[in-house]
Formats: structure tokens, sequence, C-alpha cells
């Protein structure tokens, strides 16, 4: 909670307006003993005060929104949790390294018996922060440098600059951020970024250079997200023996497109969740504002997390989505879906399933996939309290669809193509849950409904990610 | 010109597509073979052959006049269209760019042309005037036309890859649209050059129009000799 401080009633010299930077540090009085105490719990208090120590380059009217409750507290607990929430929301504005909240009475002309001054002791973060890491994998080693620039204007704008140079590709990004003052739901961000992949599933390679901008907002419980990106798309082949429906993809292309997404979630934790439930829709269009790639693009994702006995967890989650050309122009590679892996359907390779050429996998313009787990602690409980939370087992069934839809049919026809060929899987495994961000997987898998031309990989496989199904 | 049947398709991301960035290219069964070099060894092992019939001296002779029309023809090509101002900004900027959307049509016909030049540079073009790279494409021309002097074909009755590499870039040369004509009028000096293209253009692809729709296309997109 940070450190709150109660003073004794002693008259000290307290300076300063309303608000705005104190020039001074406030001096501590230790709490004498007094003779007489006075009840504070449900006393009636007015804040009539609250100072900000420590304000630097901060703009005031940032600082005024977020602490604007504290001056409807009533008694002394809510004037303690009100405190508290305000220095919740200055941390969250990631322009502070230290926020702490001093109470005290009010003194000076001007004081009423019962009021109350509030003091938050913030110590902001440097101008510039700098990070230098190297980085081996995939065969590739690399130097990432990032720069970050907090609190840029005064106004918790953020502006990061992330810079890798490797073996093999380069790629940089620039992003800058900005919240709404008094609503930092609200905000919008810029980014302009060159990043390169290789897939080897489906001997591509691919370097996107692009700007986009994006606003995000808030309404009522779901979180919207409104973006604009302009892409220039370079794909080539990954190697000599690339077959020639991926070779036929090469060369470059410009994607321009406007995306909205929705968010509802409830979750308590975004992985391993315990309850709640999650919706994400998201839909792109693309080719109305310029660019030569023209497409219609609806995805979404689905789960729903139950708690059983014994802290045993069933989640349920669902995915799909389509892609709908537009024009005359068949869909490109790198838009389309990909399915299979440790993080979708286990049991078959990484994006390995569905249309395919060669071995090379195309990707496909519709899909669905689903899954059912269950999770439970490790049995007979080992390392309990400790480390052993961290680690589950749990028992899953998967199954999902990929596949290419013949636009002209009726829906009943869509849903027949989508339903028929159904690649399934069940098996069990290990999840260990890395901080509130990514999580690994240990299986054992049983794939099942394998298609010709599909990718397996039954009996162990390993999976690290965020995104799981 | 080996009578093996061929398709001819054009796409506007060809150069991206072939393995080693240049074409032509051919796509056979499941193999991707790009330019002539390789494509004359690949259908040689295929078992057909234009230079059968030719013996060795005659044979280094044929890849030394291949070598001179690759390095004198394609370069003054290259040189016209990327480095003569007034062409590139006319002409080669509006037609490498023509297949992608602003501001992408820009972008790729400047990275293309920052390329060019600087293998010019590396082979010592970049310094030459128009002047200099006519007078030799000039003399090409001259040498080209003393080999071939009254014959049909540069090595006598039958044609060989050479005359198929010549025709290539003297056909380009005399149909294609520039600011001014004064390549093609380099060309035009020699008439037995051009009864040549003439000729293998009324025997190769006159007769095959109504096989290839592709064929038909291109030939409306460039005007036939005059």
């Amino acid at each position: 909670m940070g450190t709150v401080h109660a003073r004794s009633l002693e008259p000290l010299p307290m300076a300063g307006p309303d608000f705005g930077a104190l020039g001074e540090e406030a001096e501590l009085v230790e709490v004498e003993p007094e003779s007489k105490q006075e009840i504070l719990e449900n006393k009636d208090v007015v804040v009539q005060h609250v100072h900000f120590d420590g304000l630097g380059r901060t703009k005031d009217d940032i600082i005024m929104y977020e602490i604007s409750d504290v001056f409807k507290a009533k008694n002394l607990i809510d004037v303690m949790r009100k405190s508290h929430e305000a220095r919740e929301k200055l941390l969250r504005l990631g322009i502070f390294r230290q926020v702490d909240v001093l109470i005290d009475t009010c003194q000076g002309d001007d004081a009423l018996p019962n009021g109350l001054d509030v003091t938050f002791e913030v110590t902001e973060l440097r101008r510039l922060t700098g990070s230098y890491n190297t980085m081996v994998g995939n065969n590739e080693g690399s130097m990432v440098l990032g720069l970050k620039f907090p609190n840029l204007l005064g106004r918790a704008e953020k502006v990061t600059f992330q810079f890798s140079y490797g073996t093999k590709e380069t790629s940089y990004g620039l992003s800058f951020f900005k919240p709404r003052p008094g609503n930092f739901e609200r905000n919008f961000a810029v980014n302009v970024y060159k990043v390169t992949g290789q897939f080897p599933w489906s001997s591509l390679r691919e370097t996107d250079r692009g700007i986009s901008t994006e606003f995000n907002f808030p309404i009522w419980k779901t979180n919207h997200t409104l973006k604009w990106e302009g892409v220039w798309r370079e794909l080539g082949c990954l190697a000599r023996t690339a077959s020639f429906s991926v070779r036929e993809e090469s060369g470059h292309s410009l994607k321009s497109s406007l995306s909205h997404a929705m968010v509802i979630d409830s979750r308590n934790s975004s992985i391993l969740p315990k309850c709640g439930a999650l919706l994400k829709i998201n839909q792109e269009l693309a080719g109305y504002v310029g660019g030569d790639v023209s497409f219609l693009k609806e995805d979404f994702e689905f789960q729903l997390n139950k708690q059983l006995l014994w802290d045993s967890v069933v989640s349920a989650s669902f995915w799909g989505g389509m892609l709908v050309p537009i024009g005359d122009r068949p869909s490109s590679i790198a838009d389309r879906f990909y399915l299979g892996g440790p993080t979708s359907v286990r049991g078959f390779s990484m994006y390995s399933i569905g249309p395919q050429s060669e071995g090379d996998y195309l990707g496909g313009e519709a899909y669905w996939a689903g899954g059912v787990h269950l999770y439970t602690p490790l049995p007979f409980r080992p390392g309990r309290g400790g480390f052993g939370d961290l680690f589950r087992t749990h028992f899953f069934l998967n199954a999902g669809n990929l596949c290419n839809l013949n636009y002209g049919d009726g829906p009943r026809a869509h849903l027949q193509r989508l339903a028929e060929c159904i690649r399934w899987s069940y098996g069990a495994g290990i999840v260990l849950r890395l901080g509130n961000i990514a999580r690994l997987e240990l299986n054992y898998c049983f794939p099942m409904g394998v298609q010709a031309g599909d990718r397996i990989c039954d009996g162990v496989q390993f999976g690290a990610g965020i995104r799981f199904l | 010109m080996c009578n093996l049947p061929v398709r001819v398709i054009c796409r506007a991301n060809a150069e991206y597509m072939s393995p080693s960035g240049k074409v032509p290219f051919i796509h056979v069964g499941n193999q991707v073979v790009s330019e002539l070099g390789p494509i004359v060894q690949f259908v040689k092992a295929k078992g057909h052959s234009l230079s059968d019939g030719l013996d060795e001296v005659q044979k280094a002779e044929m890849k030394a006049y291949m070598e001179l029309v690759n390095n004198m023809l394609l370069t003054a090509e290259l040189y016209l269209q990327w480095c003569d101002d007034v062409t590139v900004e006319e002409i080669t900027h509006p037609r490498y760019g023509s297949p992608y959307p602003w501001p992408l049509n820009r972008i790729l016909s400047y990275q293309k042309q920052w390329e060019v030049r600087r293998k010019m540079k590396a082979i010592g073009w970049a310094g030459k005037t128009l002047e200099q790279v006519l007078e030799d494409v000039d003399q090409c021309c001259h040498a080209l036309s003393q080999r071939l002097g009254t014959q049909p074909y540069f090595f006598n009755k039958h044609p060989t890859e050479l005359d198929a590499l010549v025709f290539g870039h003297l056909f380009t040369i005399l149909t294609t649209q520039l600011i001014t004509d004064e390549l093609s009028e380099k060309v035009k000096n020699y008439s037995n050059l051009t009864a040549f293209c003439r000729r293998i253009e009324q025997q190769y692809f006159e007769g095959h129009d109504k096989d290839s729709s592709a064929i038909a296309a291109r030939s409306s997109k460039r005007p036939l000799l005059r």
C-alpha cells in the first residue's frame, strides 16, 4: 500500500497552494504519545488539500484527474482507500518509479477541525532508459537495443524504440503512446516498424515494413480498439525447394487496412485463469483505403473457465475465423489462417494442418478450433505453497478444421465443408506458468482424424507461448 | 526453336519468383530453372539442343558472341532504362511501378534504380555518356552484322542459342518505345540484322499465334517490325 503516516495535532509550518510542486520536502515529526487520543475511524473528515512532492516535468492537469476522487472521501477509512486507489492510478500511468502517500491533519488559517491534508511523494522515472541484450535462437544470434522515453512531454506520453541486429535479419520498431489525460483507458499509439519472419512450415520468408495507428477506448465493460495499418510486405522463398505455389506468392504487396477489435475479459488472470470468461472479436477490412490487397477478415476467440472441487479448473475454448477476398485477386498466403501445433490443435506439427502443396502449408481461408481442458494440481502436490503451485497437470481434448471455402455456395455448404474432415486429438501433460504472460507445456498427445497431407507430432510435444487453445 | 511445347505467362512478380532474381525462368514439372545459360543446360540434359551440329571451334565462337551480346547489348539496355534521367522519369518509373499501388510503385522503382546504378558503377559504365553507350551498341551490331553476313542464321543453316539471344535483344530494341529512336536507329543501320529479326519472327512467332493466347497478347503489346 505504500506508507501512510498519521501525524499528531501539533502545529507545523506547511506551505504551498492547493496542489502543485513543493520546493522543499515536508518534514516528518515522530508521533508523540498523547494523553488524549481521538478515535478517528468513523469521524467525518474533509480533505482540504492535496500536495504533490517531487513533480518535475509532469504536467499538473494529468495528475488532477487521477486524484480527483480523493476529495470525495468522507471518513478516514475512505480517505485511505481513495488515496490507495489514486496511488494505483498514478503508478499505472507508467511515469513514476515510486509513489508514497502521506495523510495528516490540516494546518493553517483556513484549517477545519476535521480537515486533512494528503501528500503524495513521487519519484519520476528518468527521461531515458535503455537496455541492451543479446538473443540467441532459431539458428540466429542478434543484438537487441531498446530505448524508452517515459513521460516525454509531461502527460504520460511514451516513446519506445527497439532495434534488433541479427546474423540473418534486422528489425526495428518505434512507437509513440499517448493516453488521454483523465482517462488512461482511452489512448492512442502510433507504431513504425520493420519485422522479418521465417516460416519453415510454408518455406516462406516475410518482411513487413509498416505504420499503424490505433485508438483504444472502453465502452461499458468492453474494450475496443480501432486501428489503421499500412504494411509493405515482401514475401520470398525460404529454400530453393519451396513449392511452386509458394513461389508464386513471392514479391511485394501493400496492405492498407482498418480493423476493429472488441475484448470482454472477466477472467482473474490471462494465464491459467480460475474463473471468468473471455470474448475477443476482431474484424479487418483491407483494400478500401489504398493498397493492393483486398479482403474482409473476421476472427473470434472465446474462453470459459469454471472452478471445480479440489482446486481443479475446467476450461473450454473456441476459436474461429473467416477470410473473404474482395475482388478477383486470390487471397495472399500472408493473410490466411493457420492451424495446428502445440498452441492450437495439439498433436500436430506447427501450423501443419490444411491445404498444402509439396509439403508447404498454404493456410486456409476459414477455420475453427475448440478445446476442452481440465487443469488439476500436480498429483501428490509437491512443492505446495511455493514452486509447485506454478505447475498444473492438464488433460485436453482439441479439435479443429482449416479449409478454403467456395464463396459461391450458401452458408449450409460452408458449414458442411467445415464439419467434414475434422482433426482432433486428446492427451495429457504438464503446464508451467511463467509470470503472468506465458506458459510452457509438455504434453503426450494422440492425434486423430488426420487427413492426407497433415504432419503430426504424436507422442511428446513441447510448447511455449502466450495464446493457447 | 527446339519445337518444345511452351506456354508463356506474364506475371508482375516474375522477378521475385525466380530463384536467382532474374527472368526468364521456366517451370517444368517440379523444377524451376532461371536464366538462359542454365535453361539451355537443362534442355540439353533432356536431349534437346540447338548446337549439336557445331564443332568445338564453332561452339567456342558462339559462346564468345553470346558473351559480347550480354556485355554490350544487355548493359546498354539497362543503362538506357535506368541511368538516363529523362528515360527513367518518363518511361521506366511508370512502367516498373505500374502493377503496384502508391507509394509502393515509387519505392520499388527507386530501389531497382539504385541497384542498377550500383552495378553500372561496378562495371565502369557509370561514367559513360549516352553517346558513348550508343557508340558501343553500334560496334556490337557491327560485329554481329559482319558475323551474320548474308547467311540466314549465325551458323548457316540452323538457328542456335546465339540466334535466339540476338533475336531477343534486337527485337526488344526495335520494338520498345523510348523517348528517342536513337537506339533502334543504330540497329536499323544494319539491314541484315533487321532482316534476320523479321525472318525469325515470321518463322517462329507468327505461325504460333493461334496456339498460345499469351503470345497473341504479347504481339498485341509490341508492334511488329516495320
